[in-house]
């Protein structure tokens, strides 16, 4: 069997095996293992056919980078659907740092100005970005009411709206990198990144894929911390009223 | 007869809180309208009526955590609507009816932004609020969040005490308490307003109420009738609230 059709073969057979076992272990699972694994074999031949078609015509790697940060940004703001404004926030708190990122990283000859090299720095940071707003931004929308009291108090005390709001964006925003960090912390030693990955796969040096691996992990702290601070520097305005007072997600104003 | 407030349109010589036509709604929902009354420095007038009769609501309106829709709030004569905010909560301080616990000790729950203000801060004041409250020096080392319900209401009046407000809006202050500590409560209530202060007390206690209040503003049916004691709490007075 060609080395293709082994993968195939392989990856096919292990979801079925996943598929049966829930199956027989009446967990409910079966069908949504199944179209998740179809999902996942469709989106990447999609992918992979406009990847390759991308790397020859450099004018879509803008378009494709673009349709990352606004697939990503509407995951993230359907997460603090509860704010108004909540997918512009997602937009700027994801693109500002992931793309900015990016650019300089190219700018510095970090990478090379070309697709092949662009595409899969800007995703992963992008990827980086969208998760990092996402969990400052859920944990927000979350704590504004759960601690409506707090703020309440706090604002009865003389405070202003920003203020008020700013033991739950420290909150939000350590809670965020804690997870983040530790995975920086353990790269190497429980996980093996997915850049290294790719590049030992794809026939780089063990060194050159630990350096790019290494580059690109930093820069990600940078990045998910910037896009964490935005987040709650945009979702304190969002949630600031007129009046030094404060919008509770999903109350009645 | 109890009388409109609103009909009395003198100016107050003491100074305090004069409720002007307030209409308040929450969504598309009008909660109260039509709501006029005074609130004098020196004085306690109790706001009485069921629950979910806008009581809460109302007090929130008189520091603008809450902005009415129609009508206004007049603080010794100005519009608490053009005033500054951060100032009019000073001024106009506000207990919640399960107070929040800010994290740190009872002293810095006390001294809480009140960073620029180091003579407010100072420990003779912190002493002086505290004791007000009825607790004792001791008390300012405590971890706050660790104290008992009871202990945290006091804290909080405490706390709404330091920064030297003209008015204090008590929501429910009674609501957990037996008669004993409720009449440790109207004590306190009673030693504010003669020391000057105005205060404004939500409460579903009659009793309580009559206890303490000067003058009564009763909500019902989405609007406010305001009067003497007598008047208003008629032969419910005395009575302990279901």
């Amino acid at each position: 069997m060609s080395q293709p059709a082994a993968q195939l073969a392989a990856s096919a057979a292990f979801v079925l095996a996943a598929a049966a076992l829930a199956y027989r272990q009446r967990l409910g699972l079966s069908r949504t293992l199944l179209t998740a694994a179809l999902r996942a074999a469709v989106q990447l031949a999609i992918v992979g056919a406009l990847i390759a078609l991308v790397f020859r015509v450099p004018a879509l790697a803008v378009a494709f980078v673009a349709v990352m940060v606004l697939t990503a940004s509407l995951t993230a703001g359907s997460r603090m659907r509860a704010l108004p404004g909540s997918r512009r926030i997602a937009v700027a708190a994801i693109a500002l740092p992931a793309l900015s990122a990016t650019g300089v990283l190219l700018l510095v000859g970090a990478f090379d100005a070309t697709p092949r090299a662009t595409i899969p720095t800007a995703g992963i940071l992008i990827g980086g970005a969208l998760l990092a707003t996402t969990l400052t931004g859920r944990r927000l929308v979350e704590d504004l009411a759960a601690g409506a009291d707090e703020i309440e108090a706090r604002l009865a005390l003389g405070d202003r709206a920003r203020d008020a709001l700013v033991p739950l964006t420290r909150r939000a925003i350590a809670g965020t990198m804690v997870p983040l960090t530790d995975q920086t912390r353990s790269a190497g030693l429980v996980t093996l990144p997915g850049t290294f990955v790719g590049l030992v796969l794809g026939g780089a040096s063990p060194a050159t894929a630990a350096r790019v691996q290494l580059t690109v992990l930093l820069t990600l702290l940078l990045v998910q911390l910037l896009s964490a601070l935005l987040t709650a520097e945009l979702v304190t305005r969002a949630a600031t009223l007129p009046g030094e007072r404060v919008r509770v997600p999903g109350a009645v104003a | 007869m109890p009388a409109r407030a609103d009909d009395r349109t003198d100016d107050l010589p003491a100074g305090g809180l004069v409720v002007r036509g307030l209409r308040i709604a929450r969504g598309e929902r009008v909660v109260l309208d039509d709501v006029s009354f005074e609130a004098p420095k020196g004085t306690v007038t109790a706001l009485v009526g069921p629950s979910g009769s806008g009581k809460s609501t109302l007090l929130r309106c008189l520091n603008r955590l809450l902005v009415p829709e129609a009508g206004g709030v007049l603080l010794d004569g100005a519009d608490t609507a053009v005033l500054e905010p951060t100032e009019l909560r000073r001024r106009v301080g506000l207990v919640a009816q399960t107070p929040t616990m800010l994290s740190g000790t009872v002293r810095e729950n006390l001294a809480y932004g009140l960073a620029r203000d180091a003579e407010a801060a100072a420990e003779p004041r912190l002493l002086d609020a505290l004791a007000h409250a009825g607790l004792a020096a001791p008390f300012l080392d405590r971890p706050a969040t660790e104290l008992s319900g009871g202990e945290r209401a006091r804290v909080a009046l405490a706390r709404a005490l330091t920064r030297g407000p003209e008015l204090l809006l008590l929501d429910e202050p009674t609501a957990a308490l037996d008669r004993a500590a409720a009449r440790h409560v109207a004590a306190t209530v009673t030693a504010l307003a003669r020391d000057g202060l105005g205060l404004v007390v939500a409460t579903h206690d009659l009793a309580f109420a009559a206890d303490v209040a000067d003058r009564v503003v009763a909500l019902h049916d989405g609007t406010a009738t305001s009067g003497a004691p007598g008047e208003l709490l008629g032969t419910a007075a005395g009575e302990p609230a279901p």
